[in-house]
């Protein structure tokens, strides 16, 4: 799926940097945000296929960006991946209103396979 | 015994005593009565006895034969008074007394009706007559002076007697009140100094058994066999109340004991989940290099390469950083301490963080109390806790905010008091009980969560204390107390 446009929130910047690395190298085409703000801002201007956020940030969470892009691009896929341990809680927290979710660490080719998979719906 | 039964053993004992005594005074006033009534009696027979003798003397001087008669008379009525009253002058004088009494009026009467009434008296009947009336008047007024007397000596005796039971009821009946509420209180004090002790945490025991008291009353008591009833016994209602109470502590012990068992169980959850955390992102970093550098190699220029690779040693510092973090806490280390004068500290502290105050630009005003004790304190620790504090606000701070630092002295109860107050942003009161808490924290990614954490151990290290107040938009407040060493020292010199 070359040519479809990610949006990657995480405040830990390698997280960004790797996966725009790896995922350009694939033709797509990768934004990164260490914050979900500029990120939104971002969003108004132009439309995005898939975002992938982290959940827990400084400022608005993960959970409020899913909020905010559900609402305003109810087309834009989102991944939320995070490194909280117990999991219960969390994937409790998105599920039925996320995408997909990933707990870190995670592997990138099936990060890859499953951004494939949504851009595919 | 009960000490409701000791009370009614005791009221028994003086009402006793009050109706032994108004028995001895019922007896007292009826002897009384009864002498008097032989005193009235004897008083009549003596005004007889008297005028025998007048009728005596007519007789011998003027030959007057009626006299005789007279005194006969005279006799008989004395006899009949004395036979009707023969109980109560048995009762007055005695029977021996009233046989004499008896037996000389009846030797008189035999002589005065022996005598002649036609002729003149003879000299040998003159003076048998004259004899036998004198005797019989004589001891009728000795016996009536004696029971005059014995009257009076009654009416004394019983007025010391009655007085004296007076006085021994009164002191048996403060003695018994004394003795039993001091009891009574001693137990109540020994009560109220465990209900003190648990309110302040110290679940101790009370002693039911009986102690060898400091009370100079309750020593002597505990030594006199007899006086044991007015000991503390552990089976009357206050010895029932201490066991109560010991009981009561004994639960509050295993409640307490119980609730910081699943405070520490619910520690350990936030402490795991934090350290998952914190670990989770710097291992997702590692994964992701990696998986980069195998998939990216060939793309990858060689500075490229190495820039994945120091940011892979990077992030194992990292995490190298929390374990070692994480060791502290689990064994946090013992203060080393020294006698400083916490002004001192504050000064110190405020110096080593004087960069960023001036960079985020907020009011600092710091007043420091005069004539503070010292403390005996590890000073780096607390030197760590004040600037972790000050950190913490400048951080909840924004341009133009104010952060106030003080010290003072708590008189009450021997604490040199510090406090770091912003006014900053905040704490949201659902998330004030948790700011100790380790992994907790507002500040999300920039924050670890272990600064008030290791500051609470510190100060809790140095048996101070720590506490927050903090309303949303008003600012916070942190108040640490530390022990003052000097007065504790002189405590110890004297006690």
């Amino acid at each position: 799926m070359s040519g479809a446009k990610i949006i990657v929130i995480d405040d830990e910047n390698i997280v960004g940097k790797m996966i725009k690395a790896t995922f350009e190298k694939e033709g797509y085409h990768v934004e990164t945000f260490l914050s979900a703000a500029p990120a939104l801002a971002r969003l108004k201007e132009e439309t995005f296929d898939v975002i992938i956020t982290d959940l827990k940030m400084k400022g608005i969470d993960g959970m409020e960006v899913l909020r905010i892009v559900k609402k305003e691009a109810p087309g834009t896929k989102v991944i939320m991946i995070t490194a909280f341990a117990s999991m219960d809680s969390a994937i409790e927290a998105v599920r039925g209103k996320v995408d997909d979710f990933f707990p870190k660490p995670f592997k990138i080719k099936d990060l890859k396979a499953c951004v494939e998979r949504l851009l595919c719906q | 015994m009960k000490i409701v039964h000791k009370i009614i053993l005791a009221n028994t004992f003086n009402i006793l005593l009050i109706a032994l005594t108004g028995f001895f005074a019922y007896q007292n006033l009826n002897l009384l009565l009864t002498k008097l009534r032989y005193v009235e009696i004897a008083d009549d027979m003596n005004a007889s006895f008297l005028e025998m003798r007048l009728s005596e003397k007519n007789y011998f001087l003027y030959k007057d034969t009626s006299a005789l008669k007279t005194i006969q008379n005279k006799l008989n009525e004395s006899k009949e008074a004395m036979e009707s009253g023969r109980a109560d002058i048995i009762k007055a004088i005695g029977a021996r007394s009233y046989q004499q009494l008896e037996s000389s009026t009846h030797a008189y009467l035999q002589i005065i009706s022996s005598a002649d009434v036609k002729a003149p008296a003879s000299e040998e009947l003159q003076s048998r007559i004259r004899e036998a009336g004198q005797r019989l008047r004589e001891f009728s007024d000795h016996i009536t002076k004696m029971e005059r007397s014995n009257v009076n000596r009654l009416i004394a005796d019983s007025r010391t007697g009655l007085f004296t039971s007076l006085v021994l009821i009164l002191f048996s009946a403060l003695g018994f009140s004394q003795l039993i509420s001091r009891r009574i209180l001693k137990s109540l004090t020994e009560i109220e100094n465990v209900a003190h002790a648990i309110s302040e945490g110290t679940f101790t025991k009370v002693e039911t058994v009986q102690t060898v008291d400091q009370d100079a009353v309750m020593k002597f008591l505990s030594r006199v066999k007899c006086f044991s009833f007015f000991l503390p016994n552990p089976s009357d209602e206050l010895g029932s109340v201490m066991k109560a109470i010991n009981s009561m502590s004994e639960e509050l012990k295993k409640h307490e004991e119980l609730i910081i068992q699943s405070k520490k169980l619910a520690s350990i959850g936030i402490l795991t989940a934090g350290v998952a955390h914190e670990l989770g992102n710097p291992l997702n970093n590692i994964s992701m290099m990696a998986q980069a550098y195998a998939e990216l190699y060939e793309d990858l220029s060689r500075e490229d390469r190495l820039d994945y690779m120091t940011k892979i040693e990077e992030e194992t510092e990292r995490i190298r950083d929390i374990v070692k973090n994480l060791l502290d806490f689990s064994k946090p280390k013992k203060p080393n301490r020294s006698e400083a004068h916490i002004n001192d500290v504050v000064q110190k502290s405020l110096k080593l963080v004087q960069n960023m105050i001036s960079i985020s630009n907020i009011e600092i005003s710091v007043r420091l109390a005069d004539g503070l004790p010292r403390v005996s304190i590890d000073i780096n620790q607390i030197q760590e806790v004040l600037i972790n504090l000050i950190t913490n606000a400048i951080q909840a701070a924004t341009a133009g905010d104010e952060l106030h630092i003080s010290t003072r002295l708590n008189v009450d109860d021997n604490h040199v008091e510090i406090e770091v107050q912003d006014t900053g942003k905040g704490i949201p009161p659902e998330f004030l009980p948790h700011v100790f808490d380790p992994f907790f924290t507002t500040k999300e990614a920039s924050g670890t969560g272990l600064g008030l954490f290791v500051s609470y151990g510190i100060i809790q290290n140095h048996q101070g204390s720590i506490r927050v107040q903090s309303e949303v938009g008003v600012g916070t407040c942190f108040t640490i107390e530390l022990p003052a060493y000097d007065t504790k020292e002189i405590n110890n010199e004297w006690s």
